[in-house]
């Protein structure tokens, strides 16, 4: 595909070709690393402030990267052991990541790495559909008090912030939140229609997911989980109605462990001019965020606060306690899959043994498949051992050419040339057009 | 009358010429990316959403429009070519497309999906324009019972893919089934299976067990075949598409395809996957030749193809009216939309109708644009077929890694890859299908989940599952779906003879 691929490189020249910026950028490059699927809350911080500091002239160009999975603590995972000391990357993170830390059990922190600014807050609201019986919190909280496990709460990830809220209330107005009936949607995205169609009794999510619904009149919201009423929402706040709790889903901006005093400086200077520049100004607005900008000092003693608070509530709610794997379903599958090999096997057993009887030593045929197939699996282990020491371009053209040479002996220089040219191209294809890093290994200064 | 002038106006501001270069390069751009495997639709428009930063509104949405429908269609092409599906939505397409390809019908395969895809593109489109608001309040009466009712149904089309031994299909569908159980368990969010692996957490993903059994299976497979059979070599019959039969066996599908995607498509329930399914095994049902499918039968091409691009439009009606992405795809399309200030939701229509309408009017556009594109490449594309089987083969394993690697960036997922890979060369030895396998791992956990989300929230009541009479009837036309050729064969045994 020579001519789409030469279109695409034009087109992504010139639209990735920077604004031109008054002074100096402070990054020739930066990368974000968004440790979510793409259309997530982080996904969306990340490549907001892509755009801002691109268009405040910041940084010259800079790539969001996803690591998605179990809310975020993949991405931490990866974030400090292959990043440590790298001074030109930063992640998004948040209360969701502190939540899930706990809930997975993960064997790293936020304290494995280096805190750089608190950035944003967003306010959760409780939501009941427009024909719910419910009128007012009051109404459901006393439903909730009579039957707790008649209530369904509708929210995003176990342990995430909605949980967690849930939690906060179920224990503040004096209700064990073990007993919460908490029904986890993998995101807005699908807790949403449940709310609207009337499946869970109460729906929770940031405000900017509900904001349409609720004035258009489709959700009514009962509460929001700020402090104070808001002035673009018509909801009293839960300290209102005498629920004592108000809860803030912020998000921040991390750099890897071991970074240099000087390299922290300056991606703190850099997210500080941001915060101040116009475009990341015009997106809060536009997203309902709240401008929560901390800097280093100030957001590592929030986020000790911030963790003892989690901790503490997670634990009454029980999440992630040592439940072993549970419920009938997985012995079901495993019991199928043990039952139908089984059968499967003794069948192929028969027929083998009568294949067997009927040809006897092995043929010349086999030992040449055998030795095509030694050959790709030996591409395969130089892939494995080699993409991220010796970098992708090695690794691949060890890869391409072994495999060649399984099907067809004949020729192995046309085979090299072929395996560095794919290789190279497959390379600069992902890795400088399409912006998802491969590993440069030893070429890094040549690529 | 209002929605015609209203989409007419919409036409007025998409059609311009410049407009329509950047319809032309959102359909190049988004077929471009999307054939490569790994690189699904949401990554896709997700990878090419920088570029539309610098444009203006309208420009910018009519180059998404042809973003989206090329996204969806490039993963047919080396599902077809090299039996590697780029995405999960043209999985079915690999199994009679790839055949067809063998057989040197490559072009006429290509050419099937691309004009299905146009069909299926265009009327889901109109369906949209038309019929959007009434059909998402009714994708809002689904909740986890209905959702699981679906899931049971779409599990009874493994019967049409089990090839030729029920014991052996079955195998494959639980070793699925099994690699679903790995990973955060979603309602409590305990990890199962994941033996502390902190990679293992999220599950495996579709596209490692789709690249792995496909593209690496299939590269060590006619490794293991190599030398034992003499050199198949591919004669390329026609490099002009499809002849009158091909034309005649494929309208059909083209329409049932449309008429299962969109609907599908408009309950977020895994996403475009599902539709493609049904849609292969109603094409077998119905077919007067059904042991043709799996040996090259084009109508196993044409329903599912046209049924993927339907249900893509069918993810718009949702995402337009409501403002709920129901795949990853939409969601990043919601992201792209709020750049421009746009909030997809109740309120949509009667806020920015400038916006919608001309979205609307380039999907349409795109279509077109997409169509032009696709048919004189397919004799191009075809001649994939006449590269050295070896760089080929080199070439395939090269890029599987790359999408498997770019994933997560884990080398982990690069070993599971070839682990996978290994399995699906020893399941070909074996003659164990492959495609239940996909299947159980992607409805596995979808049904698991959603069976249990009805039942918390009925308080642990299973008879919600026969109260609500939309699950009801779900679950019921599941058995008959089973049952029914059993039971017909045995109560009317001279209606099955003849």
């Amino acid at each position: 595909m020579p001519r789409p691929a030469a279109a695409l490189a034009a087109l992504l020249l010139f639209a990735i070709a920077p604004a031109p910026a008054a002074a100096e950028p402070v990054y020739q490059h930066l990368r974000l690393i968004a440790p979510a699927a793409p259309g997530g809350g982080w996904d969306q911080t990340a490549r907001v402030m892509q755009q801002a500091l691109q268009s405040a002239g910041i940084v010259h160009t800079s790539s969001v990267e996803n690591i998605p999975g179990a809310a975020g603590t993949i991405g931490l995972a990866r974030f400090v052991t292959a990043e440590r000391g790298t001074g030109d990357v930063a992640m998004m993170s948040g209360l969701i990541m502190l939540g899930a830390i706990v809930t997975h059990r993960s064997a790293l922190t936020l304290h494995d790495v280096t805190p750089v600014a608190r950035l944003l807050g967003e306010y959760e609201v409780i939501v009941v559909p427009a024909a719910s019986p419910f009128r007012t919190l009051a109404d459901l909280i006393r439903a909730f008090k009579e039957r707790p496990e008649s209530i369904s709460w509708g929210g995003g990830s176990a342990g995430g912030t909605e949980q967690i809220l849930a939690g906060l209330i179920a224990d503040a107005v004096g209700v064990n939140p073990r007993l919460v009936n908490y029904i986890a949607f993998s995101g807005g995205g699908e807790l949403r229609p449940s709310v609207l169609g009337g499946q869970v009794s109460v729906g929770l999510d940031g405000l900017a997911g509900f904001q349409p619904y609720i004035d258009a009149g489709t959700v009514r919201a009962l509460a929001i989980s700020s402090a104070t009423r808001l002035p673009y929402l018509d909801a009293p706040t839960l300290r209102e109605q005498g629920i004592d709790v108000d809860l803030e889903n912020w998000r921040c901006v991390l750099a890897p462990p071991g970074v240099s005093t000087a390299d922290l400086q300056r991606l703190e200077g850099a997210v500080k001019t941001m915060v101040e520049s116009a475009p990341w100004r015009e997106a809060l607005e536009r997203y309902h965020w709240n401008d929560r900008y901390l800097g280093a000092d100030a957001f590592s003693t929030f986020l000790d606060s911030e963790e003892a608070r989690v901790i503490a509530i997670l634990k009454k709610l029980g999440t992630g306690g040592d439940n072993a794997p549970t419920g009938p379903y997985p012995v079901l599958v495993l019991a199928g899959l043990a039952i139908f090999g089984l059968v499967a096997a003794r069948g192929l057993l028969r027929g083998r043994s009568r294949a067997a009887a009927a040809s006897g030593a092995p043929t010349s045929e086999t030992i040449v498949a055998w030795k095509a197939i030694a050959l790709i699996a030996i591409g395969i282990t130089v892939d494995v051992l080699l993409v991220e020491r010796g970098g992708f371009v090695i690794a691949s053209t060890g890869l391409f050419w072994a495999t060649a040479r399984a099907f067809d002996p004949h020729h192995p220089t046309r085979d090299a040339i072929f395996a560095v040219a794919v290789s190279v191209g497959a390379y600069l294809l992902f890795a400088r057009v399409l912006q998802l890093p491969l590993p440069a290994g030893v070429l890094a200064g040549w690529m | 009358m209002e929605t015609l002038t209203a989409l007419g106006r919409g036409f007025a501001s998409a059609v311009t010429l410049p407009h329509l270069a950047w319809a032309l390069a959102g359909t190049t751009l988004g077929t471009a990316v999307g054939v490569l495997p790994g690189i699904g639709p949401a990554l896709t428009v997700a990878v090419l959403l920088p570029i539309t930063f610098s444009l203006d509104p309208t420009s910018a949405f009519i180059m998404f429009g042809g973003i989206y429908y090329g996204a969806m269609y490039g993963g047919s092409t080396t599902s077809i070519l090299i039996n590697s599906p780029g995405e999960t939505a043209s999985i079915v397409t690999a199994i009679d497309g790839h055949m067809m390809a063998r057989k040197g019908r490559g072009a006429a395969a290509l050419t099937t999906a691309a004009i299905g895809s146009f069909v299926a593109g265009t009327l889901a489109t109109i369906a949209l324009t038309f019929f959007a608001p009434p059909l998402a309040a009714v994708a809002l009466r689904f909740g986890p019972a209905e959702y699981f009712g679906l899931t049971m149904l779409a599990f009874t089309t493994v019967a049409a893919l089990l090839g030729n031994s029920v014991v052996r299909g079955l195998l494959s569908l639980f070793l699925g089934l099994s690699l679903g159980l790995v990973g955060i368990d979603q309602l409590t969010g305990d990890a199962r299976f994941s033996f502390g692996i902190p990679q293992l957490m999220d599950g495996i993903d579709v596209m490692i067990l789709v690249i792995g059994l496909f593209a690496v299976g299939e590269t060590l497979f006619q490794a293991w075949r190599h030398g034992r059979d003499e050199e198949h070599i591919i004669t390329i019959h026609d490099f002009t598409g499809m002849s009158r039969e091909d034309w005649s066996r494929s309208w059909r599908p083209w329409l049932r395809g449309t008429a299962i995607g969109f609907p599908l498509g408009v309950l977020p329930c895994g996403g475009s996957v599902i539709p493609t399914f049904v849609s292969y095994m109603l094409e077998k049902r119905l077919s007067k030749h059904p042991e043709e499918f799996g040996h090259g039968a084009i109508e196993g091409v044409a329903g599912p193809e046209a049924a993927n691009n339907a249900a893509a439009a069918g993810v718009l009606v949702p995402l337009l009216t409501l403002g709920l992405p129901s795949s990853a795809t939409a969601a990043v399309m919601l992201t792209a939309f709020q750049q421009y200030g746009l909030q997809p939701g109740p309120l949509l229509f009667s806020t920015r109708p400038d916006l919608v309408w001309t979205l609307i009017a380039s999907l349409y556009i795109g279509n077109v644009m997409l169509l032009v594109l696709n048919l004189p490449l397919a004799s191009v594309w075809a001649r994939v077929m006449l590269v050295p089987r070896n760089l080929l083969f080199g070439g395939i394993l090269v890029l599987a890694s790359v999408g498997a690697y770019s994933l997560n960036r884990s080398v982990l997922d690069l070993v599971l890859l070839y682990a996978v890979g290994a399995v699906g060369c020893t399941m070909r030895v074996f003659d164990i299908p492959l495609v239940p396998a996909v299947l159980g791992l992607i409805l596995g956990p979808l049904s698991e989940q959603q069976f249990r989300r009805a039942v918390a929230i009925s308080g642990g009541d299973l008879s919600v599952f026969v109260t609500r009479p939309i699950c009801a009837t779900l679950l019921v036309l599941a058995c008959a779906v089973l049952a029914g050729p059993y039971l017909l064969r045995r109560w009317l045994p001279e209606a099955a003879a003849t």
